[in-house]
């Protein structure tokens, strides 16, 4: 074919032209793709890595992913019941801990009050104990935080082989819960709430997917009750906006001490409207005498619960009509001076809605495997007062503490510190130094528990039997360069039972995980199915625990109950009512979500982790209700002053929406003075526990900690918080709706949610021309 | 603008010569003075360096600041020689001769200095090499030619390749009349960059051509080198406020707007300094000022288009950061700032003859203008970032660290003290076209007629 | 879209986020931080705003109180189909591989924080200073990840280092990958399994059916950057209008 320069210069062009159109047209996604000649470095996996089943601190079964003896990784264990496979911030953590550049580095002792601490050798620091534990024969005091399982058997056995006790400390204590559950269902130990089967859940105060108990556990539950087509319904009660508060579908915003109030409110809609079998009314009515519960109906009892009457009223209704149905709580709800009421009227309405060891409700737990210890709380408040003040009178000559710091978390009132120091010898198992270690004449480096022998019972169990298994999974930490040990620390446990000597029968914590395994071995059932001892062994260890899911409880549900009303007659709420001057707050403290209790508090993931509704990290914060604050002139960043009866905090303050105008709320785990808690967490914010007012609840003696009043006033100054969010807070927001966040109606269609809010922003934008 | 005295050639060459021949009294002080602040302004990036980026005010999400700002100005300033030496030369205006070679080497210095900024920049501006360079280093990746970043320094390197060339070609005859008249090292030194130019036919022939070649090739650059600079930010879809089709256009026009302000402002120091009034004359300022009225008022056009085709669209977004930009403090204030330095103040003064044959008031508006245009910069980089997308969880403001004001104060500190410097080795203002533009203006009468004496190639 | 890559490898990988399950508990936050080897956030680092989270959750309130809502949303790199990162890197730092996933070499990047700007979702961070760890904490860094050095831009890499080793280990041990085989550490840790990972070309997995769920929608659909990740939206089961202004 003969082509001329002109029609080939067309052509040319032509084609040119086309070409661009058409390459044009398309996304160039993949034009001019590159793949790297070398391998992107992630791309080069190297060594092996073996994930070790074990347990972690507080209960959840973990994996760790271990390289050369060294810990690179901690994740949930998919076969352990609790949490399968699952973990919270604080799993992660315990790495850091593992690792923290202040952990103590060997036995330390001070020779006199007052004086420095100085390096020991193990064998003097043994030689000390031993003689410490014997000389304090009949007043020893072994104090830890609630530890179950293997670990509480042995430190009990320890402390009665010297006469001694046991004492458990919690600063957010529990006890309250657990006499509500005995109360209500005759139960030792707390049950496991059935959510994920649960078409309604109503709950109360607690934090239970932030903080409470087991928010891994009920994590899951929570995304079975999201998914799929029969998603639930969730009420959630509590002042300030919580994790839980957050996922609720409709947040009631009760008044901290009147959350029983609430709970009996419900019922009473309940029982005149007649929504649930009679059989249930009278279970739930039983005790109660006649027409006391109109006295709450919800009109009545509105202004004093905080909870508008109609909202009473729909909780009621969805509860009794939209089952399977789920009442719980506790927290804040528990905190109060009629703690024990509250509790009790929350965890009747199961009874009223019949869901008591039904699916989707309350479903009990068995006693522990073995006998094994299965449920731990802190001694109350009142227990405590005493034991303070034997330790006071210089009756107690030996306290071994483990886990607590106990100066960090009493109300400064209470003055454990002089209580301490009148103690002759107290012996500190620590990781890193805390407050309490000032008081201490023997500090003794503890292990992190990736380095320990242990056994636990989950609490809550998932139902049946469980026995978790921990196992040393590192390899002591070297020094990179002159591969000396970088912390020559040891088992708290392993270490008492060595000092006891032949006064108690294992002679090491593995001794005892070894008898137990045997135990186990013999049953014949579980999880593990194995020939041989050593071959069971292998299977717990690997599996991490041991569990039965056929040994159920067998415990009949109690056919009536005390009646809550009747509890409620008690003191309690009076003596909510202090009467102060100026503007008056409930102060709630409440667990921080990554640092907990404070206990990581020292390491700097813990520490950098934000805070979901605040997004502060590093520093305390006051949450406080917006338009309050305003009235105030109280802004974000503002220092101010929190005045008890008990003291004076300065802290900052973070106003927000979502909390009732009559509550502060604030983070506990922080505030430790210069030189504690390592070089994270010392120096750095403040302390709400220190300024509690000592009121205790009227049943149990438990601290009421969310009972305390206080007076806010601004301290001068302010100062901007490091937080996670921009600074584009107080912007009103021009955005369209479903950016980023779209949000549908039941069956309705992201598609559809999608068109409706560009409408609404359309007329929303000409409205404002 | 014929009228002003004929002076002799050698009246010319001792003038001009002035700053080389002998050094005036202030040069060394001030040279020294600006030696100080260029030498901390090195300083502060020995501790960029040393420290990381991380000295900066600059964080997440806004990336850039102040350095790109001034990246963006310098270039943006480097436009006056662009503007007069290739466009004016080939629109053969006669007023330009005196200031071509002060506008080319500002162009020179301004690039050189803008060129600094997206290197110290980076993270790791060590590894430049492979970031401009198109070559591979045996990792079979080019340089990713879709990128603006590439094409910034071609552009930005052609052009100072081309000044540079343009500079020196029209500095030949002027470094032959200094080699004749220095003696020593001095000597020697025009010797070699004079590069045996003597003057005849043919290498004037030369120089000429060479010189037009140039301006004709530098004109593709004058339209593509702040195109590009402006696609650094148009071709980012994500950040509301940069993502202008309008943006090419809208940036050279401020280039110009900035860069023949930057002109005025250093013609009055030259006249002022070197006490040029023969040279530099009112008439002069009276052409840049007309011009600049035309510029600003183009620039202002695209401005409003801008901002027009921004909020018309209704995107929330985009109305979001207008609203920032212009109505919330401080950048309110800076807007204000902004609008009257670059337009509000200075142009309705150049419509008066006084005030354009007023060199002092003409050396302060381009000096606002110039304020202005660098709040331009700052105003379109910085509040599309701070107010990104709808996510307003994510929006978040910049504060320039002082180490950043450091280094502004550096730049401006490093162009003058070069200017400086140059201007004691080689004339600011070209002689042999000086005497060109006067025998190109002188007439002689020929019967009853007035021919001009040369007629031009 | 069937992209190049889809065609060149045997896998594309992708996230499905139910937002309604998302309880905010950070869980995916720190784990993420534990795998990848992310510079600490010290405070210093949280008051100059440049604070490191390869996925975080971002908190919107809605309405006033009482009836007021605390909204959560995760938020990692979206590994865009088409993705504004990528060309304007000058040095191909980061690119797109054979996966469907967005990529970063550490090694190339010069630090102009251009593709920072380009990335309408800020899922991008830069290393403004060096990283340090005291010398004890570094035994905890995750051998198959880099450390990064100052002066680089990092994000959500989907755990290109699991999935390696996931790929790895099917085929020496002679079996095909199985959905969830492969969890990028944010979906293992996440109590509620609002994180889901998986392989889009395989239609039976759990992120393909989310893909196709009714409540799918992606983020700021309308910039056309394709996703790779998915969300759900949330469900607000009370009575009253969805979304809208706060
Ligand atoms: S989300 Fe951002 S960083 Fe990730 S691929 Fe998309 S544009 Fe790139
Ligand atoms: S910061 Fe690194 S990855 Fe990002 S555009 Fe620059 S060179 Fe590329
Ligand atoms: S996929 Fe991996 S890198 Fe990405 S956010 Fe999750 S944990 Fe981080
Ligand atoms: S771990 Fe899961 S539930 Fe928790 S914040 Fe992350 S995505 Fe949400």
């Amino acid at each position: 074919m003969r082509l001329s320069r002109r029609e080939f210069m067309t052509l040319a062009g032509g084609s040119t032209v086309g070409a661009v159109i058409f390459t044009a047209c398309g996304v160039p996604a993949d034009e001019l793709l590159v793949e790297a000649p070398l391998d992107v470095p992630e791309d080069l996996v190297k060594g092996i890595d073996s994930w070790f089943a074990t347990m972690d601190d507080s209960g959840l079964g973990v994996i760790v992913r271990v390289m050369e003896g060294r810990a690179k990784k901690i994740a949930g264990n998919p076969d352990y019941p609790v949490n399968l496979g699952k973990h919270s911030v604080h799993a992660d953590a315990a790495l850091q801990a593992l690792y923290h550049p202040d952990r103590v580095e060997g036995p330390m002792r001070r020779r006199a009050e007052g004086q420095p601490l100085t390096r020991i050798s193990w064998d003097e620091a043994d030689g000390l104990l031993r003689q410490w534990m014997a000389d304090a024969d009949g007043n020893l005091a072994i104090v830890t935080n609630p530890v179950r399982g293997g670990d509480a058997r042995i430190a009990s056995d320890v402390a009665s082989a010297f006469n001694g006790r046991v004492m458990f400390f919690d600063p957010l204590e529990q006890g309250v819960l657990h006499r509500a559950i005995k109360t209500v269902f005759n139960q030792d130990r707390i049950p496991d709430f059935d959510i994920g089967n649960a078409r309604t859940v109503l709950s109360f105060g607690a934090d239970w997917l932030g903080t409470w108990l087991s928010p891994v556990r009920f994590g899951l539950k929570y995304g079975d009750f999201r998914g799929g087509d029969k998603r639930g319904f969730m009420i959630h009660a509590e002042s300030r906006m919580s994790l839980t508060a957050a996922a609720a579908d409709r947040w009631l915003t009760v008044n901290p001490g009147y959350e029983g109030d609430l709970a009996v409110s419900i019922a009473n809609v309940i029982v005149s409207e007649g929504l649930v079998p009679a059989t249930n009314i009278a279970a739930y009515s039983a005790n109660i005498p006649e027409g006391e519960l109109a006295k709450w109906a919800p009109s009545l009892v509105a202004e004093r619960v905080g909870v508008p009457a109609e909202r009473i009223t729909e909780a009621a209704r969805r509860f009794a009509n939209d089952g399977p149905s789920i009442a719980f709580g506790g927290g804040s709800a528990g905190a109060q001076t009629n703690g024990v009421f509250n509790l009790t009227a929350i965890y009747a309405l199961n009874i009223l809605a019949g869901s008591v060891g039904a699916k989707g409700g309350i479903q009990f737990n068995p006693a522990g495997a073995q006998g094994l210890p299965d449920s731990a709380t802190g001694a109350s408040f009142e227990e405590w007062e005493r034991e303070l003040a034997q330790w006071r009178a210089g009756n107690v000559k030996t306290v071994i503490t483990h886990a607590v710091d106990l100066v960090h978390g009493f109300p400064r009132s209470v003055d454990v510190g002089g209580a301490l120091d009148n103690v002759e010898n107290v012996v500190a198992f620590t990781g890193v130094l805390d407050e309490s270690s000032a008081h201490a004449n023997l500090i003794l480096p503890e292990n992190s528990y990736l380095e320990n022998w242990g056994l636990d019972v989950p609490e809550p169990a998932p139902g049946y039997e469980v026995v978790g298994f921990r196992q040393p999974v590192v390899n002591a930490p070297l020094d990179t360069e002159s591969r000396a040990r970088l912390y020559d620390s040891r088992s708290f446990l392993d270490t008492l039972l060595q000092a006891a000597g032949s006064r108690v029968d294992v002679s090491s914590v593995k001794d005892f995980v070894d008898n137990t395994v045997d135990d186990l071995f013999a049953t014949g059932r579980g999880s593990v199915t194995a020939g041989d001892r050593r071959l069971f062994m292998n299977g717990v260890l690997q599996r991490g625990g041991w569990w039965d899911v056929n040994a159920g409880a067998n415990t009949e549900p109690p056919s009536s109950i005390p009646s809550p009303i009747a509890v409620a007659a008690g003191p309690g709420l009076s003596e909510l009512e202090d009467r102060v001057e100026g503007h008056v707050f409930t102060i709630v403290p409440f667990a921080h979500q990554s640092i907990l209790d404070g206990r990581n508090a020292s390491t700097p993931w813990a520490q950098s982790t934000p805070d979901p509704i605040t997004t502060v990290a590093w520093a305390t914060w006051a949450e406080i209700n917006f338009d309050k604050a305003k009235e105030l002139g109280i802004s974000e960043g503002t220092w101010i002053n929190i005045r008890t009866t008990a003291g004076e905090i300065t802290v900052q303050a973070y106003p927000h929406p979502g909390i009732s105008p009559n509550v502060i709320a604030i983070p506990i785990g922080q505030g430790r003075g210069e030189g504690v808690g390592g070089r994270y967490a010392e120096d750095r914010g403040s302390n709400i526990l220190n300024i509690l007012v000592d009121k205790k609840e009227s049943e149990t003696g438990a601290l009421a900690w969310a009972a305390t009043r206080a007076i806010v006033t601004k301290a001068g100054g302010k100062k901007e918080f490091p937080k996670f969010e921009g600074d584009a807070r107080d912007i009103i927001r021009p955005v369209e709706g479903g950016v980023p966040i779209l949000i549908v109606k039941p069956g309705q269609t992201a598609h559809e949610a999608e068109e409706y809010n560009h409408e609404q922003h359309l007329r929303f934008i000409s409205n404002k021309e | 603008m014929q009228q002003r005295r004929i002076l002799d050639e050698f009246t010319i060459n001792r003038e001009l010569l002035r700053g080389n021949l002998n050094t005036p009294k202030w040069w060394l002080p001030t040279v020294l003075g600006l030696l100080v602040v260029v030498l901390f302004g090195f300083t502060l990036m020995g501790i960029m360096f040393n420290k990381g980026v991380g000295v900066t005010g600059l964080n997440r999400p806004v990336y850039w600041g102040l350095f790109i700002t001034s990246f963006v100005f310098w270039v943006g300033i480097s436009h006056a020689g662009i503007m007069i030496s290739a466009i004016l030369r080939l629109t053969q205006a006669e007023w330009r001769r005196p200031v071509t070679r002060a506008a080319e080497l500002l162009t020179v210095f301004s690039l050189m200095t803008a060129l600094f900024f997206p290197l110290i920049h980076a993270g790791r501006p060590w590894r430049i090499f492979y970031w401009i360079t198109p070559f591979d280093f045996s990792r079979g990746i080019f340089p990713n030619p879709r990128s603006p970043l590439i094409w910034d320094p071609f552009a930005i390197g052609t052009y100072l390749t081309g000044s540079t060339l343009f500079l020196y070609v029209a500095l030949l005859p002027d470094l032959g009349v200094l080699r004749d008249r220095t003696t020593g090292w001095k000597h020697s030194f025009y010797t070699v960059a004079s590069l045996g130019w003597r003057g005849n036919p043919r290498q004037w022939r030369l120089q000429t051509v060479a010189g037009i070649l140039l301006s004709a090739l530098m004109l593709p650059i004058f339209v593509s080198v702040h195109s590009i600079v402006s696609w650094d930010f148009a071709v980012t879809p994500a950040v509301e406020g940069w993502h202008s089709t309008i943006f090419a256009p809208y940036f050279v026009i401020g280039a110009v707007h900035s860069g023949v302000s930057a002109v005025v402002t250093m013609m009055a120091l030259m006249r002022w300094l070197w006490g040029w009034e023969n040279y530099i004359r009112p008439e002069h300022f009276d052409a840049l000022a007309r011009l600049l009225i035309v510029v600003a008022t183009g620039w202002l056009g695209f401005t409003f288009v801008e901002l027009i085709f921004g909020v018309y669209s209704l995107e929330a977004p985009e109305r979001a950061l207008r609203e920032m930009q212009m109505f919330t403090w401080p950048w309110n204030l800076l807007f204000l700032i902004f609008f009257l330095c670059a337009f509000a103040i200075p142009v309705p003064l150049w419509f008066f003859k006084r005030v354009r044959n007023n060199i002092a008031m003409m050396f302060w508006t381009s000096i606002l203008v110039n304020i202005g245009m660098w709040l331009e910069r700052f105003l379109i980089i910085v509040p599309g970032l701070a107010r990104k997308q709808p996510f307003v969880f994510t929006w978040d403001s910049y504060t320039v660290s002082y180490l950043e004001w450091g280094l502004l104060l550096w730049s401006f500190a490093w162009v003058l003290m070069l200017m400086l410097l140059f201007s004691k080795f080689f004339p600011l203002i070209p002689l042999f076209e000086t005497k060109e533009s006067q025998l190109f203006t002188m007439d002689v009468k020929i019967g009853r007629a007035n021919m001009p004496a040369v007629i031009r190639e | 879209m069937v992209t190049a890559a889809e065609k060149v490898s045997g896998h594309k990988w992708g996230m499905a986020v139910d937002v309604d399950r998302c309880t905010g508990c950070q869980a995916c936050v720190m784990a993420c931080q534990a795998e990848n080897n992310t510079t600490l956030s010290t405070e210093d680092v949280y008051r100059q705003k440049r604070t490191f989270a390869w996925i975080r959750i971002e908190r919107y309130w809605y309405g006033e109180f009482p009836d007021v809502k605390a909204r959560f949303i995760p938020i990692m790199c979206q590994h865009c189909e088409n993705a504004p990162c990528e060309p304007v890197c000058p040095v191909f730092a980061t690119y797109h591989n054979t996966e469907g996933m967005n990529v970063q070499i550490y090694n190339r990047c010069v630090g102009t924080r251009y593709c920072g700007n380009g990335c309408p979702y800020n899922v991008r961070f830069f290393n403004y200073w060096e990283p340090v760890w005291p010398k004890s904490l570094r035994n905890q860094l995750n051998p198959d990840v880099t450390v990064r050095s100052r002066g680089i831009m990092e994000k959500c890499s989907f755990c290109v280092q699991r999935i390696r080793r996931g790929v790895r280990e099917a085929a020496r041990d002679g079996r095909e990958l199985q959905d969830g085989d492969i969890e990028p550490a944010c979906v293992e840790a996440c109590p509620t399994n609002a994180l889901v990972f998986g392989d889009y070309n395989d239609a039976d997995s759990r992120v393909s059916v989310m893909r196709n769920d009714d409540r799918k929608y992606t983020l700021l659909d309308k910039l056309n950057t394709f996703p790779n990740v998915v969300y759900l939206a949330q469900v607000d089961a009370t009575e009253g209008a969805t979304g809208g202004h706060e």
